[in-house]
Order: structure tokens, then sequence, then C-alpha cells
């Protein structure tokens, strides 16, 4: 990612809870699959994605891989690792945040020939493009809905697939390319494709703050970022630090982190209630349950995180009505959850006792 | 910035007091993010625009490099500034007024492959475009409403950080790109888009000058000028000088401008009662009440100085209601400056309750009474896509019907292919990429030999599909039958429908005495509920003023995204009863009807006359504009979606 200023700590942007969770939640969990920012101008939208880059936790990878492969996960080497494999030499190293550009073209984006070793070696080579970078790092767009259909496609296709087959002028290649999405967008500027929507594992709605002092505090601390940035981010280095620690502990205990049947029939009964498309919302509502009783260090989900969740995964994949905005009933939801649990105190009653699995995220 | 003549001196310009302090404060702090003039033709927009370069303070830069990097600004450096040597050699410079044309192409803004450098060297290099230049800069754009779309997002794309990311035609750049955006429009012209509108710091209407006395001075010192420009910039000199130097004061004494907490609760309280979006305005209006404060001599800032901020920052950022100005409010924001001063004394215990969905009645500055009414019911929209027609020859629409590859040199280069015959968009860097692994087996001198083969030509798209427009009376007889609750229901189905196909809807409405464009062809259904959610319906029936407003839209909307196909759907019972000047009211409403026929726009009348048609004016009015006739009585509320979707078919 490319700064050519201080980034705003996280811990300073005042309230927006919901954006900052969704965020760091992904960075819990990157399977969560990304999230949308959506909301009118001038919300920290960009300032807060940006920021991210800087909680983002350490993971494996092989040492030289330009797509900076998982050692463990054999299948998803790419072809140099594969020949390589099993030597491997890894190292540890942070995701990083990875900026598509609206205008970029499809070349950088798939990748291409290297024009350079062409000329001077007469040889055809890859080119890796944004789509190898992106590769188990956060693919991070400003003003989503703002991108060229085209390149929409081939985002599509390489988040459908977690590959990127590349087949153009002469060069074939395939890498892998699983990556985690985050875009910002201001619905005002026109929408997303549904297709695209769906690839975004959270969304969040989010609007100016409506109550005078704490705008106060917005202008005060923005004010004073921008007369002393270093001073003023150093101010926050303890919250920053103590975030990045709550992350790398929550990403420890995620995998102890247990969804008992029941909390999975809640979850199975809002999605059908809910009407959702597929059963992606399912999926993605028990992760991001998980993750979150993980960041609250809990081994267990409770219906807290299940309803924390649900506002969570839910409100981009309602049918939407003409008249009403894209969001979620919570009334609707409270019913379901309800129901699950009027189930459960009979089931409680007929059998004296309850199975727990501990399933993997 | 390109000069062929002289620059008229800025302080020279005869009044237009607010766009002169909204151009001078920006030049005291870049911070607050440029202006936007809004304005009729002819009142000075541009010259004051350019004249302001002279006054621009003077900045560090570090010498040589292509971006103009702040020798102190150590994160903010370009990656060639990062690999330099310390300590950088500094020169002194001006800021600079740098020009974005507004047929300016997208390789062009955002910079693209060096030709000349690949061609000659074998070497890929970075040709840095206008965003380059604009880095520390004020970037000005002349008629910007008029700006492309695609140049647009990608001027939002590098306003939102600061930061210019290229990655195009085989080159991956980036650079630190933090401009002043100074922009003037006539908003005849058509509106900004909300997302670019933000982007102005500032913003100022500025109207012709009333007074007699005053416009003769206007013409005798522009005469003076034309005819001995250097003696007239000579004659005004010592006038600059001052300018310069209280600029140069106030820049000194910013720093140690202070803003009580007082006056920042009054700046939040004003900001929430004006209901904004976001929090820039917050920002922006600190910024600038402490400029203009500084602009004084003072270093702390008044609430005079809070109310003059509010004033140019919050007038482009306010929720337009139709039927009237896009204004702030001067009333409403002196309650907040007391409300704010009173909660210094007691508690607040406001709360409003939230506005009843009831309609409401208003008694219109005419004298007509005017019922809102809401949205009409969510309609059945079928999925098949709005039918065009059969053959176009410049462009093609693939079988999604979502976008199009157009033929001609606008819309965003997106990828390359192999020429039927070889034309001017040759895309270079596929071109040489294709060249470039037989370069072994060829002779030439230089370090690139490209024979036909090679040749690629470049793939644009563009965001495209139909602007379907509707032309709707809003004149008592459509209030009392509910139509126009029909009416937003459509245009919403429509809306929710056309978000996958990049179409486009917009609404213009009359009553009383003139038109409105009460939604700017947008496939934000978000925006279109915003701004259709009052609608006044009463009053008179000035249908020849709707159908030009149409027309207008219509030949913008062509303007800036030429391949779009209109349509114009009106619905009326053709009673006109205000003419556009002395000739009678339907005979006016006949003669555009007849332009939009000439213009080439398929259009739809739907007669909204309830049972035997007694007049038949709507239906004449068809003929005249070769449009396809239907009685609204024949059609179920929900079928006007259905009915704009065949209205080509």
């Amino acid at each position: 990612m490319h700064h050519f200023n201080d980034i705003y700590p996280v811990s300073a942007i005042v309230g927006q809870e919901q954006m900052k969770k969704a965020l760091i939640l992904n960075a819990i969990n990157p399977r969560i699959g990304g999230v949308l920012i959506k909301g009118e101008k001038g919300t920290a939208k960009s300032t807060a994605a940006r920021a991210l880059a800087r909680l983002l936790p350490d993971r494996e990878v092989v040492e030289g891989c330009i797509f900076g492969c998982d050692p463990q996960d054999k299948k998803g080497l790419c072809l140099d690792c594969q020949k390589k494999a099993p030597d491997l030499k890894t190292k540890m190293a942070p995701m990083r945040v990875v900026e598509l550009p609206i205008s970029a073209t499809e070349d950088k984006v798939v990748g291409s020939l290297d024009i350079e070793h062409a000329l001077k070696k007469g040889e055809k080579k890859f080119e890796p493009g944004i789509l190898a970078q992106a590769h188990r790092n956060i693919l991070y767009v400003d003003e989503v809905n703002l991108l060229n259909d085209h390149i929409v496609d081939v985002l599509l296709d390489a988040a459908a697939m977690g590959m990127n087959f590349i087949e153009r002028e002469g060069v074939s290649y395939v890498h892998p390319a699983a990556f985690i999405l985050i875009g910002t967008m201001n619905p005002e500027e026109g929408e997303l494709r549904p297709q695209l929507l769906d690839r975004f594992g959270l969304c969040v709605d989010i609007e100016g703050i409506h109550d005078a002092e704490t705008r106060v505090d917005v202008i005060r601390r923005r004010q004073k970022y921008e007369d002393t940035p270093e001073e003023f981010i150093r101010s926050y280095e303890p919250q920053e630090q103590e975030l990045r620690d709550r992350i790398v502990r929550a990403q420890a205990l995620l995998p102890q982190v247990a969804v008992s049947d029941d909390m999975l029939k809640m979850i199975a009964q809002i999605c059908i209630d809910m009407a959702v498309d597929g059963h992606r919302a399912d999926i993605t509502m028990m992760k991001t349950a998980a993750t979150i009783a993980a960041y609250h260090g809990r081994n267990a989900v409770i219906d807290e995180d299940i309803r924390e969740a649900a506002a969570l995964v839910l409100s981009h994949r309602m049918r939407r009505r003409p008249f009403s905005e894209q969001k979620m009933d919570t009334g609707k939801m409270e019913q379901s959850i309800l129901k699950t649990q009027g189930q459960k105190a009979g089931i409680a009653a007929a059998q004296q006792h309850t199975h727990t699995h501990t399933h993997r995220h | 910035m390109h000069h062929f003549d002289d620059i008229y001196p800025f302080s020279a310009i005869v009044g237009q007091d607010l766009m002169k302090k909204a151009l001078l404060l920006n030049a005291i702090n870049p911070r607050i993010g440029g202006v936007l003039i809004k304005g009729e033709k002819g009142t000075a927009k541009s010259t004051a625009a350019r004249a302001l370069a002279h006054l621009l303070p003077d900045k560090e830069v570090v010498d040589g490099c292509t971006f103009g990097c702040d020798p102190a600004d150590p994160k903010g450096l370009c990656p060639e500034c990062r690999d330099r040597n310390l300590p950088f050699p500094i020169k002194i410079t001006s800021m600079r007024v740098v020009e974005l044309p507004i047929s300016a192409t997208e390789d062009k803004v955002v910079g693209s492959l060096d030709i000349e450098h690949a061609l000659k060297m074998g070497e890929r290099k970075f040709e840095p475009g206008v965003l380059a230049k604009a880095h520390r800069n004020i970037l000005y754009v002349d008629e910007v409403n008029l700006l492309n779309d695609h140049i647009v997002d990608v001027l939002l794309d590098a306003a939102a950080m600061g930061v210019n990311i290229i990655e195009r035609e085989g080159v991956s750049y980036a650079h630190p790109s933090a401009f002043i955006l100074i922009g003037t429009m006539n908003p005849e012209e058509g509106d900004l888009r909300p997302q670019l509108l933000d982007r102005f710091g500032l913003c100022v209407d500025i109207v012709g000058i009333d007074d007699a006395d005053t416009r003769v001075e206007v013409v005798r010192r522009r005469k003076s000028y034309e005819d001995a420009p250097e003696a007239f910039i000579h004659s005004w000199q010592s006038e600059e000088e001052d300018l310069r130097e209280r600029i140069r004061r106030a820049k000194e004494l910013l720093p140690r401008v202070v803003v009580s907490y007082d006056m920042l609760t009054m700046i939040a309280q004003i900001c929430l009662d004006m209901a904004v979006d976001g929090h820039r305005a917050d920002i922006v209006m600190l910024r600038t009440a402490s400029t203009i404060a500084a602009f004084h001599g003072r270093t702390d800032v008044t609430e005079e100085d809070v109310r003059e901020a509010a004033e140019l920052v919050l007038s482009h950022r306010m929720h337009r209601q139709p039927f009237s100005e896009q204004q702030m409010d001067k009333e409403k924001m002196e309650q907040s400056i007391q409300k704010s001063q009173q909660e210094k004394k007691q508690p607040e215990q406001e709360q409003q309750n939230p506005e009843n969905q009831q309609p409401k009645e208003n008694t219109m500055p005419d004298g007509s009474t005017t019922t809102m009414f809401a949205e009409g019911d969510p309609f059945k929209v079928n999925q098949k896509p709005l039918a065009i027609p059969r053959r176009i020859d410049s462009f093609r629409r693939d079988g999604s019907g979502r976008r199009s590859v157009t033929e001609s040199r606008d819309g965003k280069y997106v990828r390359s292919r192999i020429p039927e015959t070889i034309g001017p968009d040759i895309a270079l860097d596929a071109t040489i990429r294709a060249a470039a692994p037989h370069q072994k087996d060829r002779d030439g001198t230089l370090a690139v030999k490209i024979e036909s083969s090679d040749l690629r030509e470049k793939v644009r798209e563009r965001k495209m599909g139909n602007t379907v427009l509707f032309v709707v009376d809003a004149s008592g007889s459509m209030g009392a039958q509910q139509r126009m609750t029909a009416v937003k229901g459509a245009i919403l189905s429509l809306l929710i429908d056309a978000y996958q196909k990049r179409d486009r809807v917009g609404l213009v409405v009359f009553r009383g005495k003139n038109a409105e464009i009460l939604l700017p062809p947008t496939s934000s259904v978000e925006l279109a509920r915003k701004c259709m959610q009052q609608l006044p319906v009463g009053g008179k029936t000035p249908l020849a003023h709707g159908l030009s407003k149409a027309l207008e839209v219509i030949k913008r909307e062509k303007m800036i995204n030429r391949h779009t196909i209109p349509r114009l759907i009106l619905i009326s019972d053709g009673k006109a009863n205000v003419s556009l000047g002395s000739g009678s009211p339907f005979d006016d409403a006949k003669e555009i009807a007849a332009a939009i026929h000439d213009a080439g726009i398929s259009s739809f009348v739907i007669d909204s006359e309830k049972g035997f048609i007694a007049f038949g004016l709507a239906q004449t009015l068809s003929l005249e504009m070769g449009a396809k006739y239907l009685k609204l009585e024949d059609l179920q509320a929900d079928q006007i979606a259905e009915v704009v979707k065949g209205i080509s078919a």
C-alpha cells in the first residue's frame, strides 16, 4: 500500500464502532471474507480501511515466493513452490493491504508479459499483477462502485476460484489468488453489482455522528492529527498496541471456539426467516460469530455474538425492496432467535444434554 | 498553466467579494481544499481563478523533482525523492494553477507509459499526468460539471487520500497528489455529482452586478486592460503587492490562531442542525474560520468568523429541496448559533420528534396550495433488459446489456486487441509486449523494432446504458389523482432493475411557473429516494418549460456520455397554460416537441386526461414529438415501468 502521509490510528476514530469491529474481525479471521463500508461522504470510510494495515497480524509464508504461498497448504501452492516442495523455507510476514485503483487496466490486474525481460532476453516471462500481490492479503478498493465492469468481471472470476488464470499475449500461467476484499462506497454514486456485493463477507452502513459534543471530538482529533501527526500517532500507540495484542490473542483462541448445535440452528433459522439467497450467509455468520466470541476472549458462541454477526452479515444480502433501504429487520431477527430458543427449551426438557462440536473456522 | 496573454490582475476585478475572499482564503490555507464557483455566464469566474495564480505564495520544493515534493515532509516524498541523498537540493517556487481541460483523456490525467523512452531505450518509465503536476498546486477545472464521468472517478480516487496510484498500460507507480481543487460551473448546464461536490472545500454562488455604475466600471476596466494590457497590469501592481503581503502575513499568523471550545461547539451544532452528510463540513469550517481570523490579523476565532465560514462551507452541502435553490437557510443557522450559546449556560433539552409521514399542505409563494405525496408501492419489474434499437453503428452492447465497448477514443482503456485495420488508438504497451520477444531477430536503430503485425489497439469501455428521463406534470390535476405516487414508484422500480445495467433515470417536473430537474439522471437508488422524498404538486401547467428543460438535460447527458441512448417519457394532460414568451402556451409546447423529434430522441406520451378525451391535446403533442401515445387510465399503476421498457421495442 502506498502512503504519502501518516496513517490515522484506528483507535483515534471517534465512534463508528461497527465499522471498526468489522475491520478488526477480518484481521483476526481472514476467512470472514472482507467488508464493504457503505456510507455518506466524510465519515472516515477510507481512513479506517487504510488504517487497518497497521493492525494486521503476521502469518507464515514461503520465503522468496512472490505470491506469499502458505507452506501448510500443499494444494494451494503456486507453480514455483510446487516444484520446490517439500523443501520450502518459511518466514513470518504481516498481511498487507494491496490497493486497486479505479483507473487500473486489465493487464496490471491479472498480470501480463514482462516487457523488459522480453526485450532484453527475448524470452516470455509472466509478470504478476495486482491479483498476485493480493493473494493471502487484503485487496482494497476505494469507491468500489465506480470500478469498471470489466475489472469487476476479472475480480469475480478470481474470487470464485481463488485462482487467477492468465492466457494472454502468448503467456499462459495460473497462480493462486485468494484475497480478502475490502471496499468503500458512497451509495449516492451508484449501486454495486449484486454478484460483487455477495463477495463481501460483511457490510456496514455508516453515517455521521448526531451529537454535537462528539462532533467536536471529531474536529479536535483531526486538527491535532494535522498539526502534529507524529505526536498524535504516538499518543495513540498504547491503544493501538493493545488492539494488536487483542487481535493476536483472539487469533490464538479462535480454533478453540465452539459453536453449539443450538447456535448453528439459530443461525440457520435466522437465514431462513430473512430469506437470503444461498448458503454463504449461514457460513459467514458462523465464522463471524465465532470470531466475535474469540475477540471477547470466550471459547463458546453465545446469542449475543450471533445477533452481532447477523447485523454484519445480512444487511447487504437482504432482497431489496424499492422503498426501503437495504437493511436488516431487527424485529424479525429477534423472532427467529426466540423461535430457536423455544425449540431449545422443548428439546432440553426431553433430553437432558446437548452436544457441542468444535468447528474449523 | 499556459498563458498566451497577460493575466488580468486579481485586485482589478470589480465586486464579487465573496468569490475573491474564498479564493484568497485558499491561497492562505491550502488545506481548506479549494472552491467551487457557481454562476451565470460572464461573471469573471474563470478570470478570477486564473488571476489567483499571481497571488499564490512561494513554497519549498525538492529541486529537480517532477512532483515538487516538500523537503520538510519525509513521509510525503515521491519514490524518486525517497532514494535521493540528503540533504535535498531545495528550490523556492510559487504554487501553480494546473488546468484540467474537459477534453482530457484518462491517460493524460493519471499518467501513463512514456512512449518515447520505451521506444528509444527499451525500458518502461512512468510519464506523469495532470495529477502529478497538480501535487501541491491548484487543479483548476473550468466547467467542471461537464467533465467526463470516468475522469471524475479518477479525480475522486486521487482526492480521497491525496495519492495517485497507476496500474495501467504496463506501468505500476504511485505518487503523492494532494491538490486544491478549483472549479467553475454554470448551474444551468447541470449539477455536479454529490461525491465530487463534497471534495470542494468552499462554494460560492455569484451573480452579475445589478448596479449600473458598477457595471460601467467593469466594462471600463476590461476595455483599458484589452487596449493596453501591460500598462493596465502595471497600474494595479501596488494593489496586487499589498494583497500578496496580506496573504503572507495571514499565512504566518495562521498557526497561532486558536479556536475556543465554545466556537468548536458552535461549528458542530451548526453542521448538525443543517443536517449535512458526514464530518467533512465541520473540519473544513474550522479551517476556514481560522483562516478568516488570520486574514483579519487576529489570533482568535470569533462568532462572526464562524458565521462567514459557514456560509462558504455549507451552501453546497445542504440537501436540496424541490423547487427551491440549494441554499443555506441563514435563519436556521442563527438559531443554531444561539442554541450553542445557550448551551453554555444550561444543558440542552431539545430533541425533536421525527416528522410525520402524512401528506403535508404548504402554501407556495405563488399562492397555490401544494401537497406532498409519498412514493408509490414497489412494482415488479421483469428481468428483460430494456430494448434497444437493433443497430447503432457506434457501439456494440454485449449479452448482459450492462456495458458497451465503445469504438471512439473516449472511455476507459481496459485491454487491447489485434486491430482489423490500423487506426489511431494504438495500445503502445501491448504493442511493445507483442514485439518484445522478437527483438533479437530484427534489425533497426531504435531500441524496440516494431512491425505492423505487432500493433495492438486499445479496447475502451465505458459505463453506459439508456437514460430514461421522465417529464412529469405536477400541476393541480396530477395531485388530485395521485398520479405522482405511481410515477415515483415507476422511477424507483426502474432504477432498482437498472442498477446492473448502468441505465440512468432522471425526473423533470413542471408546475407553477417553471420546470425543475428534480432528479438529475442517476443510477443511484439512494439518491433517487432522497431527491424524491418531497415533491410538491399543484399550480399551473408550464408544459413548454418542462419539455425544454428535458431537452436541455438530454443534450447535456449526451455531452457527458456520448453513447447513452436517451428516452423521454412525458406524463401530462397537455393542457398547457403558461407560455415561454408571448406566444400561446400550447404552441410553445408543440414547437419544443418538434425539436425533441428533430433531435432523434425516442419518446412516449402518457396522457393523464381522465375519461372521455375532450381536448386530445396530449395526443396532438405526441404526433409532434413522433412519440408513442398511451392513456394513463388504461394503465395499471404498476404498468408504467413495463411501458417504459417496451418504449422502443
